[in-house]
């Protein structure tokens, strides 16, 4: 009779390889798949360990509460948010119906991260465990400057945004969309705000795009003084319009107006329209890009604590005159949301380097120590130092001279860049412009940035620019 | 004397894995809950006097098997204990019944050499068991696969298993040539029918698993294999074509989330259990097995992962695959064929049961609802493993 030992160890080694794979699958399972399963919304634990610990508290740089967590049993609590509607887009919702949106939903692990317990801890103090508070979150966010940005808006009876950081450093310290809604009674209201034409669970200042209007000049300028040799000095007939081979199309100064014989720094502070408009054909689409991608249009922008929809500037073929003159003023496909004409402002401002925008500084555990330090961080150089200085001067001739007086504060070097963008509200139907402002202050050391949009506003020199003027007032005075 | 050493090494183990869950158990409560330690006292004299018996009276046999079972009855145990206290307690009633019958057949069963001969009773008893849920069974968890007399209900395929594994082996003992093993496969044939039939596809992978592996050790004939796996194939095809529910199963295993409320329901519980618990696990009475469908029985597995953590997971499955191989090991040492087989086909019936059902809460291969050896609820499943490790124990003495 054979042995059939050696059949047994076969046998033995394709069992154990079916037990490695077993294993390996296992392994794999939980090295890949393990997170997003584990968080998958239908998993009950999330729900069941979420209101087993007391969520943890929003609160704004200066340490003020923005949110209230409550315990109403063993496993429910309710959370009050103290700030009400000017603070809504940023902190969003913790819902168990509609979601969660913000930061509720960005730190939404660290604002429910119970405490660490030892195994003593169960014994000394049982009731800890009940008792367990998630982390809290503090904000870059300056609350008087917040309310006052959004009440701005609220005032004119207008949709917009107001953005307004360090640009030192990328802090922000307002972030306001108007119109907003009360995220404490979302049962109520759910109804209407999702109807509303005017679309107020929308972001405006990080998910709103819009044409940006004569405010990207600012880029075209950057642009000019890059690509071109001896730009500053050259002196340009302006017509008060430019006509187009094979299209009837005609860019005009706004009122039509011819301005003569101008410099680049008189063309910035008049804003016309003709020089940018010719400028951008000379510079070309591709150049002109190039510098719109640096100050991150095309690009995701990273950042901490938030989303920010991508802005856009178009690739023309060159024999799209019109589209590319449109182009050097803001028009033609340009989107731009208005954090981005804020960080444009704000690189500026910080010798041409642009900072990565955060909205949170740190995170608190319960007991009040700090678990974690979001450090200040530089998205790269944009332009060098002496393109930046030099388009600073010519912003700050907008205010003292030029189409933007209206943002001036007495005693105060602001300066910046007034927009007034075209936008069609349907095919045939033009709408009234937005009025734009992008600028900074002071000039001599920049502590805040802004880019204000007030739509359908008007003229970039009125509403945006009297906004911003109240802004830099009540933060630097 | 290397082997005595390793034993008491592993008992001592055992002891500190069985105080530690019990323990945590006990701690667990307020007030603390006494019978957690009671539950942990009996269970440690329960298996230390099975080892005794063994490595006093019957030094030649394997002292590993009975450990190995120890670990599993703990690890189990306990879990149940948590989940549920009156359903652990009746746990240990079918541990202790295990133990007897596993210490009783090592003690009273004549050499095994001489049932080599009951090839046809052993045929008339697999058929009787695998066709009795087809004829008289009633539903439960999807499958028609339990029979009720009075109160009393129980799995017959779990039966059926043993007497399948012993007409195998005696069928396949002495076979010569081809036509020597058209029987075994019209029986073989036969069991999987009425298994598609009671719609328990585990049992029917399980026995495939049994029957190949038998199949091939008596005759080293690695075409048979092939052939087999070749006609797998076209029954899973066919089957898949044929019955909704096998569709259903591998769509599920597919994408468990494509029918959540339905079918996926289970296996998306368990996935999520597993994946919340993570590499070392969420900690004894932090998780929630109460989530878990079934957590008591087949997807025990799922539930002491969650609290245990998947390095507890690779544990187990070390450990089965450690039994297996003392169980294999008894094989091959001994010499009668019919011993050699039957040791084989038990051992196989363990290891297949172990892949299927934690490859299928882990969503390796689609979900079909079989026990844990040992580890699961359940008074057939505890049964029938210690029935089988007592043939085995019995068979690693003549070695």
């Amino acid at each position: 009779m054979e042995d059939l030992s050696l059949n047994i160890k076969k046998v033995l080694i394709v069992y154990l390889l079916l037990f490695v794979a077993l294993i390996s699958y296992f392994s794999y399972f939980a090295i890949v798949k393990g997170e997003e399963v584990a968080y998958n919304p239908r998993n009950q634990r999330l729900a069941a360990k979420r209101n087993a610990v007391l969520r943890g508290t929003i609160y704004d740089r200066d340490g003020n509460a923005l949110t209230k967590s409550e315990k109403t049993g063993k496993s429910t609590q309710t959370r009050e948010y103290i700030g009400g509607e000017a603070f809504t887009h940023i902190i969003g919702y913790n819902s168990s119906k509609y979601g969660r949106t913000g930061l509720e939903n960005t730190y939404d692990k660290e604002l429910m991260a119970g405490s660490e317990f030892s195994f003593f801890d169960r014994f000394k103090d049982p009731e800890k465990i009940e008792k367990q508070v998630g982390n809290s979150i503090k904000l870059t966010i300056d609350s008087d400057l917040q309310k006052l940005a959004y009440n701005e808006l609220r005032a004119l009876g207008k949709n917009g945004a107001v953005v307004v950081l360090n640009p030192k450093n990328g802090e922000i310290l307002a972030l306001a969309s108007a119109p907003s809604y009360d995220a404490n009674n979302l049962d109520k209201i759910w109804e209407t705000i999702s109807n509303d034409a005017n679309a107020p669970l929308i972001n405006r200042a990080t998910s709103g795009v819009y044409p940006p209007g004569s405010t990207f000049k600012v880029v075209t300028t950057v642009s000019g003084l890059e690509n071109m040799k001896g730009l500053e000095d050259k002196i340009f007939n302006d017509t008060g319009k430019l006509t187009f081979e094979g299209t009837n199309f005609i860019l005009k100064n706004s009122g039509g107006k011819a301005m003569g014989k101008i410099n680049l720094e008189t063309a910035f502070y008049r804003s016309s329209n003709v020089y940018f408009g010719n400028l951008a054909m000379e510079l070309t689409n591709k150049n002109l890009r190039h510098t719109a991608e640096k100050f991150y249009f095309n690009k995701e922008i990273e950042t901490e604590g938030f989303y920010i929809s991508q802005s856009k500037f178009p690739e023309i073929p060159s024999s799209d005159k019109s589209n590319i003159a449109q182009s050097g003023i803001g028009q033609s496909e340009i989107q731009a949301t208005p954090i981005q004409m804020a960080l444009v402002a704000s690189t500026i401002a910080n010798d041409g380097i642009m900072m990565k925008p955060k909205l949170v500084s740190e995170i608190i555990n319960s007991e009040g120590e700090t678990v974690k330090i979001f450090p200040d961080e530089e998205l790269g150089r944009v332009t060098s130092r002496e393109v930046a200085d030099k388009v600073t001067e010519y912003m700050r001739l907008v205010v003292t001279k030029g189409t933007g007086s209206a943002a001036a504060v007495k005693g105060l070097y602001v300066c910046g860049k007034t927009g007034t963008a075209d936008h069609a509200k349907s095919i045939t139907k033009q709408a009234d412009a937005h009025s734009w402002f992008i600028g900074f202050a002071p000039q001599e050391d920049p502590q805040i940035a802004l880019a204000v949009i007030v739509e359908e506003g008007g003229s970039g020199g009125g509403n945006a620019a009297s906004i911003a003027s109240k802004i830099f007032q009540a933060a630097l005075k | 004397m290397k082997g005595k050493r390793w034993e008491s090494r592993l008992l001592i183990a055992t002891y500190a894995l069985c105080f530690a869950m019990f323990g945590s158990l006990f701690l667990l409560k307020e007030p603390f809950d006494k019978g957690a330690i009671v539950m942990a006292v009996i269970i440690c004299l329960l298996f230390t006097y099975g080892y005794i018996i063994i490595r006093k009276f019957f030094p030649d046999g394997d002292k590993f098997i009975i450990m190995f079972t120890a670990v599993f009855a703990v690890i189990g145990i306990a879990t149940l204990y948590r989940i549920d206290t009156s359903v652990a307690i009746k746990q240990v009633v079918w541990y202790t019944l295990g133990m007897t019958g596993f210490i009783a057949l090592v003690v009273l069963l004549p050499d095994l050499k001489t049932f080599g001969k009951y090839r046809y009773f052993f045929m008339i008893m697999t058929l009787i068991f695998m066709s009795m849920a087809s004829l008289i069974g009633s539903e439960r968890g999807g499958a028609k696969n339990w029979v009720f007399f009075g109160p009393i209900g129980f799995q017959p395929s779990e039966f059926g298993k043993i007497f399948f594994c012993a007409y195998l082996a005696s069928a396949l003992r002495n076979h010569k040539k081809v036509t020597d093993l058209i029987e075994p496969a019209v029986i073989v044939l036969a069991c999987l029918l009425f298994m598609v039939n009671q719609t328990d596809l585990g049992s029917a992978l399980i026995f495939f698993g049994i029957a190949i592996t038998m199949l091939y050790i008596s005759t080293s004939n690695s075409k048979y294999v092939i052939g087999c796996f070749l006609l797998l194939a076209v029954g899973a095809i066919v089957s898949y074509k044929l019955f909704g529910h096998v569709r259903a199963r591998v769509n599920v295993w597919l994408d468990p989330w494509s029918d959540y409320n339905g079918v996926g329901y289970q296996v998306a519980q368990s996935l999520m259990a597993i994946a919340s618990g993570g590499f070392l696990g969420s900690g004894i009475g932090l998780g929630y097995p109460h989530l878990i469908p079934v957590q008591m029985s087949d997807f025990i597995f799922s539930a002491i992962v969650e609290e245990l953590g998947i390095i507890a997971g690779f544990g187990i499955i070390i450990l089965f695959f450690l039994l297996f191989y003392r169980c294999m090991r008894a094989a091959i040492f001994v010499e009668d064929r019919f011993s050699q087989l039957l040791a084989v086909g038990y051992s196989t019936m363990l290891a297949c049961q172990v892949l299927v059902i934690i490859g299928g809460v882990i969503g390796a291969i689609p979900l079909t609802g079989i026990t844990l050896p040992i580890i699961s609820y359940g008074g057939t499943s505890m049964l029938t493993s210690f029935f089988a490790l007592g043939i085995i124990q019995k068979i690693s003495e003549d070695a």
